[in-house]
């Protein structure tokens, strides 16, 4: 309970609006850039690794909430439950210093990443059939040729897609950690 | 109103202090400049007259400060909010957001303050009117000029009807047209609801025009404080790099190249200039 | 820069129903297309109950193009893949190893028309409320007044951060960061691209904090509000009226109490 509080300042509180418009303005932008990642959930991330496990758990809720509001992924709120987790995962990797070293945080990410597909093939399997409507179908559809079937065919695509996506997401928010001063990474943590 | 007695405050982890044993009162329905170069501890005095230090930004202080007979180090924000407003540079943070019209936006201050629905209809209703949103309230706040969103950032304290209101530098960002508008406002305001109000500004004419007092500020220190004819003219200010109005820097350059002048004091505006150059003979 | 939101202002009655009643509505098509036994029966809550309320909030052809871009990508994939790889023995076009069977069509068709159905509810919902009033309905029920801030805001801010991240992409060109190019190349651009929108946006956190807290937000003690929701009798009835069925489809479904 103490710890709740203590992640929810009022700094916390203005800086998970703005996490999600980091979320929403950097995920489209790399639409635009046409590279094989989504950095979908890089605002997330990057308050759990500021805060800590609730306040980046409840920053990938509600961004899916401002997702599907938005019109842009209204299917966003399905996938509610796995941004929570990224953001939680993102914050609980404070413990221990796997943010204090870039190749850590590297490893952080592929870790993330991995859950977060295998907590994602279920959903995309039971309630969407087992696809996105998007490129990645294409390996589902290749992992399906192979003979696995739509749960495993969609894990083995997420092992493929998101790793990679967290990997970089984790990096850059190593990179921004590092970036700011000592002082005020105190002051958001309340440590 | 504000009464700070030997009052330092240093950030956690400095040496020097942000402020330093500053003593001065500004009394009740009064409007006092503050300036000071980048760096002097004009926004740190600012927060600290709003009880942002030490509620918000912690660190060491000593000496004590007194707002509307509150004792800020012993207040809390909530308690703060409504009595001291504060306003600053940039409209686009000071916008909460959570509001989709200029009507809401100004009304959130007096939602949190618990104030009853008809009273906050009719208080922000007065204040659109007095800011000159009232064509604006429906639009939403993000559809403003920087001018009018500066005025949005400005009536969503005074809706609150602040005793004290302190303003960090609110015209910076803004045009000469956007200026205007929020000095206008500030000077109505003091006259109708004698509002003390403090302003750090780097505009020396707009502070020469309205108000009653300067501070001068530097390295955390108050180097003067007077009248702004006095203050505002006096070479020590262009010492600690603080620039004078170009009507106080022609004077100068024209009494150094051998003007020859009746009286002594320095002009600080364009009214003051004029009458200062028919006085003068060459 | 408007607020990127689907909203659309009209002046229908299904407009002015209290946010909670147009969520029971829409909670109840949720909950009828994810349990209902029989495809059919779920395309029919599309088109007899979702397309008549878009209709009668006016805001049928917006509700039509929005459910329909959303769909294609879905159905598309759903058919191939299903189509193709979902078992079954009536086969109607062999390719190669590969064979395209009716149970695998059958399969995609009912996938897509329950996304259909959600998707599109979800959609609805937001083309008649104000998200605004929306929050103001759940944050009276209880919802803490963080959250419809969180949610609110970051609405509003999307554009400026849209327009700042377009800013450094532009900026970050002029000075010769290859945003085309190899992949690598491109990998490489991100960082320089992300990291000064992401490092600025933290460093103006204070001010806005600060903001909030002039304006009362820590304050403890009862909150009133400007803008009140209008509710009734018979909408409250509605919504517990939702509820019972909502929660009779999926104990039916669950206890298999329906089947096709």
């Amino acid at each position: 309970m103490d710890r709740l509080k203590r992640e929810f300042s009022t700094l916390t509180i203005v800086l998970i609006p703005v996490a999600i418009a980091l979320n929403i303005a950097i995920g489209t932008l790399v639409l635009n850039l046409k590279v094989p990642l989504y950095l979908d959930s890089i605002g997330t991330v990057l308050v759990g690794a500021l805060v800590g496990p609730w306040a980046g758990a409840v920053t990938g809720f509600l961004a899916s909430f401002v997702w599907t509001l938005t019109g842009l992924f209204p299917q966003a709120i399905a996938w509610v439950g796995v941004a929570a987790i990224i953001g939680a995962l993102a914050g609980a990797f404070r413990s221990g210093d796997w943010w204090e070293k870039w190749w850590k945080s590297i490893l952080a990410g592929l870790i993330t990443g991995v859950i977060a597909a295998i907590l994602s093939a279920p959903i995309a399997a039971y309630v969407f059939g087992g696809v996105t409507g998007s490129g990645t179908d294409a390996l589902v559809a290749l992992f399906r040729a192979t003979g696995l079937d739509m749960l495993g065919a969609n894990m083995a695509q997420g092992v493929v897609s998101d790793p990679i996506d967290k990997a970089v997401t984790f990096f850059i928010i190593w990179a921004i950690l590092r970036a700011l001063p000592g002082r005020l990474k105190a002051r958001f943590s309340g440590d | 109103m504000i009464r700070l007695e030997r009052f330092s405050f240093t950030y956690p982890g400095e040496d020097q202090p942000a402020l330093s044993d500053l003593s001065f009162e500004v009394p009740a329905g009064q409007f006092y400049g503050l300036v000071g170069p980048n760096g002097a501890g004009k926004s740190t005095l600012c927060y600290a007259l709003a009880g942002m230090i030490p509620h918000y930004f912690k660190g060491t202080l000593s000496g004590s400060l007194t707002v509307a007979e509150i004792d800020i180090a012993q207040s809390s924000l909530g308690e703060l909010a409504g009595t001291i407003g504060l306003v600053f540079q940039n409209p686009f943070n000071q916008i909460s957001g959570s509001r989709f019209s200029v009507r809401g936006e100004v009304a959130l201050g007096l939602e949190n303050l618990g104030v009853p629905r008809d009273q906050i209809t009719d208080q922000v209703d007065e204040t659109l009117e007095q800011s000159g949103l009232a064509d604006l309230g429906e639009r939403s706040p993000f559809a403003l000029s920087g001018g009018q969103q500066q005025r949005l950032a400005i009536a969503s304290i005074l809706v609150m009807q602040p005793a004290v209101l302190i303003l960090d530098e609110p015209t910076s960002q803004l045009d000469p047209v956007g200026t205007s508008e929020v000095y206008a406002l500030l000077h109505q305001l003091v006259g109708q609801h004698e509002t003390t109000v403090l302003i750090a500004e780097h505009k020396l004419e707009r502070l020469a025009e309205f108000t009653d007092n300067v501070l001068v500020l530097n390295q955390g220190r108050l180097l003067a404080n007077g009248p702004p004819k006095t203050v505002l003219t006096d070479p020590l200010i262009e010492e600690i790099g603080v620039q004078p109005t170009r009507y106080t820097q022609a004077a100068r350059q024209a009494r150094a190249r051998g003007l020859i002048l009746k009286k002594d004091e320095f002009p600080l505006t364009l009214q003051d200039a004029q009458e200062f150059f028919d006085d003068a003979a060459v | 820069m408007s607020t990127p939101t689907l909203y659309l202002p009209r002046d229908s009655r299904l407009h002015h129903l209290h946010p909670l009643t147009k969520l029971a509505l829409i909670g109840l098509a949720i909950v009828a297309g994810a349990t209902l036994p029989v495809t059919l029966w779920v395309i029919a809550v599309y088109l007899l109950i979702l397309m008549p309320l878009a209709a009668w909030g006016k805001v049928l052809p917006a509700f039509l193009r929005s459910s329909l871009l959303l769909i294609w990508p879905f159905a598309l994939s759903l058919t191939l893949i299903q189509g193709f790889f979902a078992p079954g023995e009536h086969i109607l076009l062999q390719l190669g190893p590969l064979s395209l069977k009716l149970e695998g069509i059958q399969l995609a068709a009912d996938y897509t028309a329950r996304i259909l159905v959600w998707l599109s509810a979800v959609i609805l919902l937001m083309l008649i409320t104000r998200p605004d009033q929306l929050m103001l309905a759940l944050t009276e029920r209880g919802l803490p007044r963080q959250i419809g801030y969180i949610i609110l805001t970051a609405l509003q801010i999307i554009p400026r951060f849209q327009q700042r991240a377009e800013t450094i992409l532009d900026s970050q060109r002029a000075r010769g960061l290859e945003t085309e190019g190899n992949l690598v190349k491109r990998l490489r651009a991100l960082v320089p691209l992300v990291a000064p929108l992401i490092l600025s946006s933290i460093l103006e956190l204070d001010e806005r904090a600060i903001a909030l807290e002039a304006r009362g937000f820590t304050r403890a003690g009862p909150r009133t509000s400007l803008t009140t929701l209008k509710d009734t009798a018979p909408q409250s009835a509605f919504r517990w009226l939702s509820l019972i069925v909502m929660l009779l489809l999926i104990l039916a479904r669950a206890a298999g109490w329906m089947t096709a």
